[in-house]
C-alpha cells in the first residue's frame, strides 16, 4: 500500500476530509511536526548564513559579543554582504525584539474537548492544540453588532490581551478563525479554576495569609494594567482564573480599553458588573480613570474575606443603596462634586449627619485594624481617595502576621472547568452596549439608616438594631 | 514599551508580495500603494479625523499587501482595502467614524477624474450627484466595507498596533533642547512633515523601522532644511539609531520628492487602478502595449 503522506499533491484535497476521519487527524500531525521540522531546518540554516556573515564582518576585532545580536536584515542575503567594513568600535545600542504578523491560522488545528461557560462576550470551552497536545482554553466571540461590523469590544480586548504580557494576566497565544467571517476564535492558556465557582465549593473562605496572597498577585496585574494605559474595567471574582499552583490570572478583557489623562470623552458608564461597579459610575460620570478597577479591587478583597459577593444590589439603584449603607453617605467634604454628578441630583439622602459613617470595620471583625484600613480606603466613595495598586502593594497590611503563604503552598482543588458543565453563574452579566440606564424617579435612601439614631452607641462598640 | 516598538515585516514579506504572485509588477504595485496611502490620507482629513489614526490607517493598509501571504491587488481593491483600514483605526479610536460618513467620503474622493488633481480642485463646488450615494449602492458597499474590515483583521492576524513616530519626535526634540532656538517650531513642523511624507515612501519605511528610528532620522533631515544646528557628536546613537539606519532613511525621505513627481508624471490626467478591475484593466492595456511596441 502506498503510503499516504508522501503524498504531497493530495494533501489539498486530504485537507477537507481530516475533519471526518480520525485516522487522518494523525496524517496532518505528521504533516504539521514535517513543517516544523523543515521550517526548523531553514532557520538553523538562515541563522547559520547569518553568523557566518557576522563573524566575516567581525573578523578581527574582539568586539563579537558586544554586536547587537539582533539586526534585522532588510534584503534577502547577497554573497559579499558580509564584507563590510565595521566602525571601530561599535557602541550598544537598544534593541527590541519585533514581533511579525502573519494570517490567522484556522481553528480546526484544535480539538475541543468539553465547554466551559457562557460569558456575556463568548463561549470558552477547553481544547487542546492537534500538533502539540497541549490544553488551552478556547473563547468564541460573539458577533452580534452586524451593523457596525466587527465588534469594537472584542477587537479592544484582542488589542489589550495583545498588549498584556504579565505573570498574572491570562496569556493570549494567537487568535484563530473558522470558515466563515464570523468564526473567531481567542487561543489562552487553559486554568483549572476562577474564584467565583472555586469558593462556592469551599467549606471555608480562604485564609488570612491565603487573601494576602491573592490580593498581592491581583494588584500586581493591575498595577501592571494601569501603568500600561489599560483599565480593566470589569473585575470580579468569576473573571480571575486560578491554577492548582496557587497562580491566578486576571481575564475576560471584553470590557478591557485604552485610556489616557485627561480621560478620553464619551466612555460609557455602561462597565462593570453590577456588584462590583464603582459608586461614580452608578452616579452616571463619563469621566473615570484607574479608580473605578480599584472600587472592583476592593469588592473582591472584601468577597475573598467572607466567600460571599460584598454588594448584591438587584438593580442600580439598589447596589447604590448598599453601598452607602456599607460606607457611609457621601458628603461635599469627603467627596466635593459629587452631588453635580448626572444621577445624583435625583438623590434624598438622609438629613442627619450622625451615624452616616462606613460601617466596615464592624462588618469585618475578625481583620486587623491595617486590614481594614485597606478596605476601607479601597471602598473609599470619593474615587480621588482610593490607592493606587502600586499604593496597595505598598501597603503594610501584607507585611503584617500572617505574612502571604507561598504559592506552592496553597491547597489544590477538583478543578469543574476540566471536567463537568458548569451552572450558570447567579451574578448579573456585565452591562451591554447601548444607553445607560439614568435614573429619573427620585430616589429615596434615608431609609438606610432608619433606626441608627436608636442604636446604642458607646465607647469602642456599638450595638446594631436589626 | 509598547510605544517604541512596533511589528515589523519579515524579509520574505519585503521581498515578495502575493499581488507580485499573482502577476502584478512591482512598479504598477509601488504606484497603486502610493496611491492608496494618499487616498487614506485625503479621506482622513476629509473625515476630520487626527493625524495619528489617519497614519495608523496607512500603516494597516501598506501591511496587508505586504508578503506572500498578504492580500494581493488582484483579489482586493486597494481603495476598499484603504477604506477598511481607516474605518477599523478610527473604530479602535476615541474618534470613530460611522459606515457612512466613510463612504461618503470615498464616493466624494472618487468622484475626481484623475488621481493626481490639482490642489484647486477641491476648492470648486461640485455638483453633488457626482457622488451621491443610493440607498441600494451604500447597503452594498456598507456590507463591502465590513467584510473588507473582517479580512483586513484575518491577514494581519488581528496585530493591529501600530506604535508612531510623532510623539518621540516631540520628546527627541525636547531632549536635543532645541526648543530654546527661535527656529524650533519650524523645525518641529518639518520634522512632522518628513514623518507624513515617509508613510508614503515606496521603501515601506514604516513596516521596516521602528519608530525611533523614523523619529531620529526626520529630525536630522529637518535640522538641515531648517538650518538649526545640532549637536556635533553623533547624538543618533542616543536614541538607538545607527548611523546606517538613519542614511538609509535620510536617502528615503530625500528620495521621495523626485518619487512623487515621476509618479504624477507617469499617470498624467489617468487614474491609478484601485479595484480589482481596473487592476485587470491596466495589466491588459500594458499586455496590448507591449505586444504592438
Amino acid at each position: 500500500m502506498k503510503t499516504r503522506w508522501a503524498d504531497d499533491e493530495d494533501d489539498a484535497a486530504a485537507e477537507a476530509q481530516r475533519k471526518r476521519e480520525k485516522e487522518d487527524k494523525k496524517r496532518a500531525k505528521a504533516e504539521k511536526a514535517r513543517k516544523l521540522e523543515e521550517a526548523e531546518k531553514l532557520r538553523q540554516q538562515e541563522a547559520q548564513a547569518a553568523a557566518t556573515a557576522r563573524n566575516g564582518a567581525n573578523d578581527g576585532t574582539h568586539h563579537l559579543s558586544e554586536r547587537p545580536v539582533k539586526r534585522r536584515r532588510l534584503s534577502p542575503e547577497r554573497e559579499g554582504d558580509g564584507a563590510q567594513p565595521q566602525p571601530p568600535q561599535p557602541r550598544k545600542l537598544l534593541r527590541f525584539a519585533a514581533p511579525e504578523w502573519g494570517p490567522c491560522r484556522h481553528v480546526d488545528n484544535f480539538e475541543r474537548l468539553n465547554h466551559i461557560e457562557e460569558g456575556s462576550y463568548g463561549f470558552v470551552s477547553r481544547a487542546r492544540e492537534t500538533a502539540t497536545g497541549e490544553i488551552v482554553a478556547l473563547k468564541k466571540l460573539k458577533m452580534d453588532t452586524a451593523t457596525d461590523g466587527f465588534p469594537v469590544t472584542a477587537l479592544r480586548e484582542i488589542q489589550t490581551l495583545k498588549a498584556s504580557r504579565h505573570r498574572h494576566i491570562v496569556d493570549l497565544r494567537e487568535v484563530v478563525v473558522g470558515d466563515t467571517l464570523n468564526d473567531v476564535f481567542l487561543v489562552m492558556d487553559f486554568l483549572e479554576h476562577d474564584l467565583k465557582t472555586l469558593q462556592e465549593d469551599m467549606a471555608e473562605p480562604f485564609l488570612p495569609s491565603e487573601i494576602k496572597t491573592l490580593l498581592l498577585q491581583l494588584s500586581s496585574a493591575v498595577e501592571y494594567l494601569h501603568d500600561n494605559w489599560i483599565l480593566h474595567r470589569d473585575l470580579k471574582t468569576s473573571n480571575i482564573l486560578m491554577n492548582n499552583r496557587g497562580e491566578i490570572k486576571i481575564a475576560d478583557f471584553g470590557m478591557a480599553r485604552y485610556f489616557g489623562d485627561p480621560p478620553p470623552p464619551n466612555m460609557t458608564q455602561l462597565v462593570v458588573t453590577l456588584w462590583y461597579r464603582a459608586p461614580e459610575l452608578l452616579l452616571g460620570t463619563d469621566k473615570y480613570d484607574r479608580a473605578i478597577d480599584m472600587w472592583s479591587l476592593g469588592c473582591i478583597f472584601g468577597e475573598l474575606l467572607t466567600k460571599e459577593p460584598l454588594l448584591q444590589g438587584k438593580n442600580e439603584v439598589d447596589e447604590l443603596s448598599k453601598i452607602f449603607e456599607l460606607c457611609g453617605i457621601p458628603t461635599e467634604e469627603s467627596w466635593p462634586g459629587f452631588k453635580r454628578l448626572p444621577n445624583a441630583r435625583s438623590l434624598r439622602l438622609p438629613p442627619s449627619k450622625q451615624n452616616v459613617g462606613s460601617v466596615i470595620r464592624a462588618k469585618f471583625p475578625f481583620l486587623t485594624t491595617t486590614g481594614s484600613q485597606l478596605l476601607s480606603s479601597l471602598l473609599s466613595l470619593n474615587p480621588a481617595r482610593r490607592p493606587t495598586a502600586s499604593e496597595v502593594l505598598a501597603h503594610p497590611y501584607f507585611r503584617e502576621d500572617p505574612r502571604p503563604k507561598s504559592t506552592a503552598m496553597f491547597p489544590t482543588f477538583p478543578s469543574k472547568a476540566g471536567q463537568e458543565k458548569r451552572r450558570r453563574h447567579a451574578s448579573p452579566d456585565a452591562p451591554m452596549r447601548g444607553d445607560a440606564p439614568r435614573i429619573h424617579s427620585e430616589l429615596d435612601f434615608s431609609g438606610i439608616f432608619a433606626g441608627r439614631e436608636n442604636e446604642e452607641s458607646g465607647a469602642g462598640f456599638q450595638l446594631k438594631l436589626i | 514599551m509598547s510605544i517604541l516598538v512596533n511589528p515589523l515585516a519579515t524579509v520574505d514579506q519585503i521581498s515578495q508580495s502575493g499581488s507580485q504572485l499573482d502577476g502584478v509588477p512591482a512598479d504598477l504595485e509601488n504606484s497603486i500603494r502610493f496611491a492608496g496611502a494618499r487616498l487614506t490620507q485625503a479621506a482622513g482629513i476629509l473625515l476630520r479625523l487626527p493625524q495619528d489614526i489617519i497614519a495608523q490607517a496607512i500603516v494597516i493598509f501598506t501591511r496587508f499587501f505586504v508578503g506572500p501571504e498578504g492580500g494581493s491587488l488582484k483579489e482586493y481593491g486597494a481603495k476598499d482595502v484603504s477604506a477598511g483600514s481607516l474605518y477599523l483605526m478610527a473604530k479602535l479610536s476615541s474618534t470613530p467614524r460611522s459606515p457612512r460618513s466613510v463612504l461618503n467620503v470615498y464616493a466624494y474622493l472618487d468622484s475626481f477624474p484623475s488621481t493626481f488633481v490639482d490642489a484647486s480642485e477641491f476648492d470648486k463646488e461640485k455638483d453633488p450627484e457626482s457622488y451621491y450615494l443610493t440607498e441600494g449602492t451604500y447597503r452594498a458597499r456598507r456590507t463591502l466595507l465590513l467584510k473588507t474590515e473582517a479580512l483586513i483583521l484575518r491577514v494581519l492576524g488581528f496585530q493591529t498596533h501600530v506604535a508612531l513616530p510623532y510623539t518621540l519626535c516631540i520628546n527627541y526634540l525636547q531632549t536635543l533642547d532645541v526648543f530654546s532656538h527661535p527656529e524650533s517650531q519650524d523645525l518641529a513642523k518639518r520634522a512632522f512633515a518628513q514623518l507624513n511624507t515617509l508613510l508614503l515612501s515606496p521603501q515601506l519605511v514604516y513596516l521596516t523601522h521602528q519608530p525611533y528610528d523614523l523619529a531620529t532620522a526626520a529630525i536630522y533631515l529637518a535640522a538641515r532644511e531648517v538650518g538649526v544646528k545640532l549637536p556635533d557628536e553623533e547624538w543618533w546613537e542616543v536614541f538607538d539609531t545607527d548611523r546606517e539606519e538613519l542614511g538609509f532613511l535620510v536617502v528615503a525621505m530625500r528620495s521621495m520628492e523626485g518619487f512623487a513627481a515621476e509618479e504624477k508624471r507617469k499617470w498624467g490626467k489617468r487614474k491609478v487602478p484601485l479595484t480589482v478591475e481596473e487592476v485587470e484593466g491596466e495589466l491588459e492595456r500594458r499586455s496590448l502595449l507591449n505586444g504592438e511596441g
